[in-house]
């Protein structure tokens, strides 16, 4: 090479690398050149125009007619808050969220419903800085999850799975076909014949003839919903009413079940089990076990809200007892808020160490708790009473053993069928210390009771229920408690006395953190606690939620609730949540003479519990399962050890035939599916939900479709979407409840079911007309500005002509409210004015108390007690995974940005963009780990990697993770639908997920995930963990 | 490590001014330096200076050239510098250093081209191809002291302002107590001059011109400037940690804890210290001592630029940046090497830069 | 015992330094100018939950690119004594009374307005990042989508409009007050005086007398926090 070569080439190659570097610039040169340099405006940027304007001065409202402001609800977590949405007119698109001024989800307090939605907008606005009163909120997901609309991982057609289950390939089909194949069966993936609804849909056949306790074949088909946004009552009509299935369960027992069911031993109905909240306006003291407020927690916002106002301008004072430090807690609030650490599942302990200091130190409130009914309570000026004075028959061996003693055990005469229900009265002891029916006391009646009674000349020993509960928390001293939970001596002694210092204005509350292994007990200790200061129904005591208005109802306007040819489900559900005593193996174990254990666990005392389902389906026990049809619902991800256990099954069509999944997106649970339904959106949907609990005010929040939905639609026109599906399936199979006809108004003149809005307008129909009177008619400028006004033809074209403003009134003002002025009682300001329907309360549950573990028999304590986590037998966990080998504990906690479906939203992740594993120092110390290093997390259930974070925000032995990442699906895998591919987006997959850790229960057979052995919901909470560096 | 308090949310700042800038400084401060080193040879014709001058006319402008295109990357609106010029904000030491770069380019190109001219002359009368293009440029071929004079006045000033303004516009930054110490611009002119040298060592070297003689004078230049570097940076230490400067004492106090920060210091102060030593050790050598010049005035600029920004003003710890491998990163940085190079190619295939050359304006 | 709530409290759990008073920070006249409005905001950081929405609405409502932010919430564990608890911080332009940012500009394309607000005139930016370097609060991004230096500007489209700021709107804990420092009636004026002595701003040793105030503004948190980073980085899919 000459030298003139050698120096072109160099010269050339600097010139190539130079222009390679200097593209940029020279291309942002050429926009400048090109004009395209320009933003939006001069000093605001690409911000777009604000949706209205107000006059600072005057207050005149001025629209901006290229944006709709409409008020609808948010379902970017299961608050439900009432938004407002702003979407710009031209290309649909949602431009921001924020929140409704006149629900109480979002707003404190709420705007009375007869301003109108001008009102409202300037309520908003800077003019007399009434925004910043009426100030109403979504918060940070509520903002972001708008990004979901325009998912690219979003299901907008039928898709029939092309190959394996879970392959991740997809073919587009027509509706007809999704609609002819889901209901007829037939060869459908050349894997063999596959039975169709119709052919599954047998009511008189039983499922096993030697056990006809389980009921008709068409109990395997089930319904595995997520909770109801609104619309869970229409798919329950369709799957229970019509098709005919018993087997139809929401999330609950993988949700907060065990705290609800703790609440409901307390509140006297393992079923409905309700709960309550604090009444933070007027609350002085709370005790958050075990429930995060301000982090998450439902209602999240308005509880964030009000714990933020009442920490810095009211009289609250709050400790938050968690393994983990969060957003709960408030540094700058100083005294007013407190984290306690304590270890997982030994709430119990906490609790029964204050209930036995609250009773040493007489500290319990003896006046409420002898009120032995509701008139002695009430003229003791009581809003609620208890059954602590009432007598519970302790005698070893007897029949009643651990049931309360009844009116008829004394000799009361009653017929038969009356006996032990609501017409038997309980026993108690009067001052006298004569047994006195309870309904007959007239005044407050002996609270430690031990004795034996004679009854018929036999001696029945019989203690109150008070009684039981001191026996149980004096069973241990509060050292040993301390040396149980990790909350020092003098903690739980304060705790107790600070609780008990604020007469009725004190409360303990807990949710999610009793997804334990005793979370049954630590929970119903918990609410106990409440119980011991009376202070139920009480301003600024424990209060019940106001509700809503129903829609499925029998309404004023329209039957929503019966229909003719309606199925009544009968059987045995699918999660054995019936006593094992009556089932026909029972009696076959019986006669051999060993009764227990049963095969698996059941649960008398517990709701349906989809914690249960799934691998009792694949284990064929109570039985198997033909067809699942699964709605929005991702059990996979949410029920901790669930798919370590089944995937392997769950992909196998002869171990379950037919998965049909309704969704708009491609979950880690639906991946199995066969067939997914496309589903409507956030914003897209209809829907009437109520607060799931914390308003103290009558609420229903509606949910109407202020965009048009993205997926495609029927052929006759309307978006596909869990309505349109099921209505075409009830069609096509012929059942009732659907179609021409199929709601009748309260004349009784028949009204179709064709359409979604047949359902949703008359539902708001009824709300419109439940009260005193009906709802004010909305104007024309109410429908206008909110963008009801789009909707109109749809409500003349469903509604009588006089419903049409008053449904247009509600969706106008997303929703009905009671005003805000009417949360305590009229007469008696003292008290809330929506109390909890049933004023007693259990110190003794005497159906907790009356059942039997159905593995080892033994009797289950009837009020709360302390055990450590254990397995369904009562197997401490520890004594199978002892501290030895598994030194630590993993508990997982709700993010305050994220959920479980949220990943898609990137601006959350854009914050957040993992969940670290946090660990205590004294823990990652020994183990050479520091913040920001790679680690390892290993359960008996499975191992994780992810990054340490380490600070002294958990308990030392606790390791903690935020739920809602570690996701698979939702977008961290990409799918291919028919040719097209869905782009990769490996950072929805970032973190871990606790889930992928559950344990299964080493003392049960067969395949199982641990819960807990009365409220059967899922353990996330404490499992045997360790740690090391990866 | 129990820290008492950890972020468990929040958000990094990236680095505003990219790699551009620190080839920006790097290059500008270079030009200036090499400028200055020409002066002896061509301004005042000390005879043993001229084939030093020579080479760092050279490097003055192929560095010069080159600069101010990485400034201009380094603008994110490149396209609008002309606002540099329609609206200036002489509140600004930036809207000054717009009008120093013409200024010191202008004084350079014409100074260049002054001394330049007998050269051209030279090559014009050696026919050939390119004759008319060198008797175009040679203009005549006069060689006008005064001129030159003149024309050095107007760069020399031009180069004091730009040396001035670069350190002050870090200077000035008060957000950055890194920057915001009165040491700053003297350490950039002094690394620049530094720089400078390594370049006309390696230069030599490149084009094999290099003789005992120079290279010695050159590594003398390079051991008084390396013990002005380390001085100075002695002295800003030394400030730092008697507390005597609370500025410094912050500055340091900022960042000291990160590892990365701790690293470079260390590698830029051993680097002046090996040159030092080469200098002095090794008076004949140049390639290797020119190279760690260089190298150590680059580690300089990057060091107070990039790691600079690494200081997060509000929040915990550090914000850590990786060099990017894309425009804003490491193509950046290689751009302006090809550019440079580009420029180097051409000057030496069409002018003759061996000093010993009658014609260079001696 | 009701009326001591607090000493029974520090028995059972340890007591923690309550946050010091604040300096005088704020204006001392309402009106130190001739100005109609002087927008300001308060943070009351007793009051903010962490939540976010502040940081998302932002984005939102001014397309804020990914990897960017005008407002974030820091978030921090802070051990005082043997407690450890939760500390936040909701961080923004300051709209600074002296803000460091403006000199710089070359071009003077960042200006403060007769209201305070301190803005950018994304018409002569030409992105030198200058004014980036000489916030002291890092309250200011190079802008990828547009090029231009970026901000808060107090949502300066929307408090035009008759509106409220996006962040303030949906202040779910009710942290952020926006409104006029000239205004005696307003309801930011009567909370500032009313906690005068507790209002704190970020650095007031900078000297640039900021117009967003905090009540309980922990010292520690004041200037550069010593602590350890978040784990945060950016994405891929930023510019
Ligand atoms: N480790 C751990 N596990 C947990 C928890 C935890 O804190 N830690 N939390 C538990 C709790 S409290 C619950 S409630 C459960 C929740 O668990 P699930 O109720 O089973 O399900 P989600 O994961 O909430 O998912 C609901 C699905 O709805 C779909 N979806 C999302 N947006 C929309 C929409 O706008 N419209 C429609 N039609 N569908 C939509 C998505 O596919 C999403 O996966 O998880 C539980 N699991
Ligand atoms: N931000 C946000 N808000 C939400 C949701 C969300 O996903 N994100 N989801 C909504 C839903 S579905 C629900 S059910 C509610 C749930 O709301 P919460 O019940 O308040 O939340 P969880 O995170 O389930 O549990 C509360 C706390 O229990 C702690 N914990 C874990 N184990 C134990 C233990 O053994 N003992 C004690 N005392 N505490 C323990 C966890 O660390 C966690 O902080 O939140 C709702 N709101
Ligand atoms: S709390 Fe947030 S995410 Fe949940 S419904 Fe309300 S606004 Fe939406
Ligand atoms: S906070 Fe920063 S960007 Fe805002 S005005 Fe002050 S100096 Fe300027
Ligand atoms: S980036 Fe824009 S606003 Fe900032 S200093 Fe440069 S020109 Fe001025
Ligand atoms: S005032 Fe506007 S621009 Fe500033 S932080 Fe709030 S939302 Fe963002
Ligand atoms: S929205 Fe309000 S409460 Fe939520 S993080 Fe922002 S400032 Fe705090
Ligand atoms: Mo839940």
């Amino acid at each position: 090479m000459d030298i003139k070569k050698r120096q072109l080439i160099l010269a050339g190659g600097g010139l190539a690398v130079f222009s390679a570097g200097f593209a940029q610039t020279a291309g942002r040169m050429a926009d400048k050149v090109l004009g395209k340099d320009m933003p939006k405006h001069k000093t605001w940027g690409d911000a777009p125009e604000p949706e209205f304007s107000v006059d600072p001065e005057t207050g005149a409202l001025k629209p901006n007619p290229a944006q709709q402001v409409s008020y609808t609800m948010c379902t970017g977590c299961t608050t439900f808050c009432s938004v407002r949405v702003r979407v710009d007119r031209a290309s649909g698109k949602v431009l921001r969220v924020a929140g409704n001024p006149y629900s109480p989800l979002s707003a404190d307090p709420h705007l009375p419903m007869k301003a109108s939605v001008r009102e409202s907008f300037i309520g908003l606005s800077r003019f007399n800085d009434k925004g910043l009163a009426g100030r109403s909120t979504a918060c940070g997901r509520g903002n972001a999850v708008l990004q979901q609309m325009d998912s690219p991982f979003r299901v907008l057609t039928p898709l029939k799975r092309v190959g394996p289950r879970n392959s991740g390939k997809w073919a587009p089909i027509s509706f007809e076909q999704l609609i002819k194949e889901i209901a007829e069966g037939g060869n459908l993936f050349g894997e063999g014949h596959v039975d169709g609804l119709r052919a599954l849909r047998d009511l008189a056949a039983s499922i096993d003839p030697a056990q006809p306790e389980l009921g008709p074949k068409v109990n395997q088909v089930a319904m595995l919903i997520s909770t109801n946004e609104g619309r869970s009552e229409f798919a329950k009509r369709f799957m229970q009413q019509a098709y005919g299935s018993l087997n139809f369960v929401g999330h609950g027992s993988y949700c907060g079940g065990s705290y609800r069911s703790g609440s409901g031993a307390v509140f006297g109905d393992l079923k409905k089990m309700p709960h309550g909240k604090p009444d933070y306006e007027n609350a002085e003291f709370v005790i958050f076990i075990g429930t995060a407020p301000a982090q998450a927690g439902n209602p999240f916002k308005r509880q964030g809200t009000l714990l933020a106002k009442a920490r810095t301008d009211g009289k609250l004072n709050y400790v938050v007892v968690d393994p983990v430090l969060t957003n709960s807690d408030s540094r700058a609030a100083g005294e007013r808020s407190r984290w306690v650490p304590i270890r997982p599942g030994t709430d119990g302990a906490l609790v029964m160490g204050m209930i036995r200091w609250l009773i040493e130190n007489e500290r319990i409130d003896a006046k409420y708790l002898a009120c032995p009914n509701d008139a002695v309570a009430k003229a003791a000026g009581e809003p609620s009473f208890s059954n602590a004075t009432h007598l519970v028959v302790v005698e070893p061996g007897h029949p009643r053993q651990g049931r309360m003693l009844r009116g008829s055990d004394l000799g009361l005469k009653l017929a038969e069928e009356e006996r032990y229900k609501e017409a038997d009265p309980y026993v108690v002891l009067d001052a006298e210390g004569k047994p006195v029916f309870h309904d007959k006391a007239a005044g407050p009646a002996q609270l430690y009771v031990d004795t034996v009674l004679d009854v018929e000349g036999q001696p029945l020993r019989v203690k109150s229920s008070l009684q039981l509960l001191k026996e149980e928390a004096f069973r241990h001293k509060l050292e040993q408690y301390a040396a149980d939970c990790g909350v020092p001596v003098h903690t739980i002694a304060g705790l107790a006395r600070e609780f008990s210092s604020h007469g009725k204005r004190a409360s303990a509350v807990a949710h999610g953190g009793m997804m334990s292994g005793s979370g049954f007990y630590n929970a119903y200790g918990v609410v106990m606690l409440n119980v011991l200061i009376g202070n139920v129904n009480w301003k600024g005591g424990f209060v019940d939620k106001g509700g809503g208005f129903k829609d499925v109802a029998k309404g004023p306007r329209y039957n929503l609730e019966t229909f003719p040819g309606m199925v009544k489900p009968s059987g045995v559900p699918l999660g054995r949540n019936a006593p094992y005593e009556k089932s026909t193996e029972f009696t076959r174990k019986k006669a051999e003479g060993k009764p227990y254990p049963a095969q698996d666990p059941w649960f008398p005392n517990a709701p349906a519990l989809a914690s249960e389902w799934l691998t009792g389906a694949l284990n064929g026990y109570p039985y198997g399962l033909k067809a699942l049809i699964l709605w929005s619902a991702n059990p996979l991800y949410g029920i901790p050890g669930l798919r370590g256990q089944i995937e392997k099954d769950l992909a196998d069509p002869k171990k379950l035939p037919l998965i049909v999944s309704i969704d708009p997106l491609i979950n880690e649970s639906n991946a199995y599916a066969d067939y997914i339904v496309p589903d409507s959106l956030l914003y897209e949907s209809w829907g009437w939900a109520s607060p799931w609990h914390g308003v103290p005010t009558k609420t229903s929040t509606a949910r109407w479709p202020v965009v048009e939905p993205k997926a495609v639609k029927t052929p006759d026109g309307q978006p596909i979407g869990m309505e349109t599906f099921l209505i075409a399936l009830a069609k096509a199979m012929g059942l009732p409840g659907f179609g021409p006809g199929a709601l009748p108004d309260a004349e009784g003149n028949a009204h179709p079911l064709e359409r979604p809005e047949d359902w949703y307008l008359r539902g708001g129909a009824n709300i419109a007309w439940l009260g005193k009177e009906p709802v004010p008619d909305a104007t024309d400028e109410d429908m206008l500005l909110s963008g009801v006004a789009r909707l109109r033809p749809l409500l003349e074209r469903t509604l009588k002509p006089e419903e049409v403003r008053k449904v247009a009134f509600l969706l106008s003002r997303g929703g009905r409210y009671q005003p805000a002025k009417e949360v305590y009682d009229e007469d008696k300001p003292e008290w809330m004015r929506n109390r909890f329907k049933v004023p007693l309360l259990h110190v003794w549950n005497e159906q907790v108390g009356g059942s039997r573990n159905s593995l080892s028999g033994k009797r289950f304590s009837g009020c709360p007690t302390w055990t450590p986590p254990a397995f369904a037998d009562g197997t401490p966990m520890r004594k199978i995974y002892p501290e030895t080998e598994w030194p630590l504990q993993l508990v997982s906690f709700k993010s305050a940005l994220m959920n479980s479906y949220a990943i898609g939203a990137t601006r959350l992740l854009g914050i957040h963009p993992e969940n670290p594993v946090i660990m205590h120092p004294a823990d990652a110390g020994p183990l050479g780990i520091k913040t920001g290093d790679a680690v390892e997390l290993q359960t008996p259930g499975g191992r994780a990697r992810g990054l340490a974070i380490v600070h002294e925000g958990v308990m030392p032995g606790v390791v903690a993770v935020e739920h809602g990442y570690g996701h698979r699906e939702l977008g961290a895998r990409p799918h291919r639908i028919g040719e097209a591919m869905q782009p990769a987006m490996p950072r929805l997959a970032a973190g871990i997920s606790l889930n992928d850790l559950g344990l299964a229960d080493p003392t049960r057979s067969g395949k199982s995930v641990w819960v807990d052995a009365i409220s059967g919901a899922a353990v996330r909470n404490g499992l045997p963990a360790k740690v090391r560096r990866a | 490590m129990n820290a008492p308090i950890v972020e468990v949310v929040n958000v990094s700042r990236e680095v505003a001014w990219l790699p551009w800038a620190v080839q920006y400084f790097f290059l500008i401060g270079l030009s200036a330096g090499a400028f200055l080193l020409s002066l002896p040879g061509i301004l005042l014709r000390r005879p043993a200076w001229t084939g030093i001058s020579r080479r760092a006319l050279l490097a003055a402008l192929l560095c010069g050239l080159t600069a101010p295109v990485a400034l201009l990357a380094d603008l994110h609106q490149p396209g609008r510098f002309l606002n540099f010029y329609l609206h200036p904000n002489f509140g600004s030491w930036m809207a000054w250093g717009a009008f120093f770069i013409p200024l010191y380019l202008t004084g350079l190109l014409l100074y260049a081209w002054l001394a330049l001219r007998p050269t051209l002359q030279g090559l014009a009368n050696e026919g050939g191809r390119m004759a008319k293009v060198y008797r175009f440029f040679a203009y005549g071929g006069h060689d006008s002291r005064a001129a030159l004079a003149g024309a050095a006045a107007i760069a020399g000033l031009g180069a004091v302002l730009v040396l001035l303004y670069t350190g002050m516009e870090v200077m000035v930054v008060r957000a950055r107590p890194l920057w915001n110490t009165p040491f700053l611009p003297v350490q950039f002119a002094v690394t620049a001059l530094a720089g400078a040298i390594g370049l006309v060592l390696i230069l030599e070297r490149v084009l094999g011109v290099s003789t005992p003689e120079s290279s010695a004078r050159l590594n003398g230049a390079l051991v008084n400037t390396q013990a002005a570097v380390l001085a100075v940076g002695a002295a800003w230490l030394g400030l730092s940690l008697s507390g005597l400067s609370p500025a410094h004492a912050e500055a340091l106090a900022l960042v000291a804890p990160s590892t990365a920060w701790r690293l470079t210091a260390v590698w830029a102060a051993g680097s002046a210290l090996l040159t030092l030593w080469l200098a002095l050790k090794r008076p004949h050598g140049g390639l290797l001592a020119g190279l760690i010049a260089l190298h150590s005035a680059w580690m300089m600029r990057w060091t107070v630029f990039i790691a600079g920004q690494e200081i997060p003003k509000t929040g915990a710890g550090f914000y850590s940046y990786q060099l990017p491998l894309g425009h804003d990163g490491l193509v950046g940085i290689v751009g302006t090497a090809g550019l440079w190079l580009f420029l180097f190619v051409l000057l030496t295939t069409v002018l003759p830069w061996s000093g010993r050359d009658e014609r260079a304006g001696a | 015992m009701k009326d001591t709530p607090n000493l029974r409290r520090r028995a059972f759990l340890q007591a923690l330094p309550a946050i010091t008073a604040g300096t005088a920070v704020l204006p001392a006249k309402a009106a130190e100018d001739d100005a109609a409005h002087r927008w300001a905001m308060l943070v009351d950081v007793r009051r903010c939950i962490g939540c976010q929405a502040c940081t998302v609405s932002c984005i939102m409502e001014n397309a804020v690119p990914e990897n960017s932010f005008r407002t974030i919430v820091s978030t921090y564990a802070v051990k005082t004594g043997d407690t450890t608890g939760t500390y936040v911080l909701p961080r923004l332009c300051n709209h600074c009374d002296d803000p460091p940012c403006v000199p710089v500009c070359p071009v003077g394309a960042t200006f403060k307005r007769e209201d305070g607000v301190v803005l950018v005139n994304g018409e002569r930016c030409v992105g030198c990042a200058y004014c980036v370097q000489a916030c002291p609060y890092d309250a200011r991004f190079i802008n990828h989508d547009t090029g231009k230096a970026d901000k808060c500007t107090f949502c300066a489209h929307r408090v035009e409009a008759g509106l409220l700021p996006a962040c303030v709107e949906t202040c779910v804990g009710g942290a952020r007050i926006f409104g006029d420092l000239n205004d005696p009636d307003g309801e930011l004026r009567r909370r500032l005086d009313a906690a005068r002595d507790e209002v704190k701003v970020l650095k007031p040793e900078a000297g640039t007398r900021p117009n967003v105030f905090y009540i309980g503004l922990d010292p520690r948190f004041q200037g550069r926090v010593d602590g350890v980073a978040a784990l945060w980085k950016p994405s891929e899919h930023g510019g």
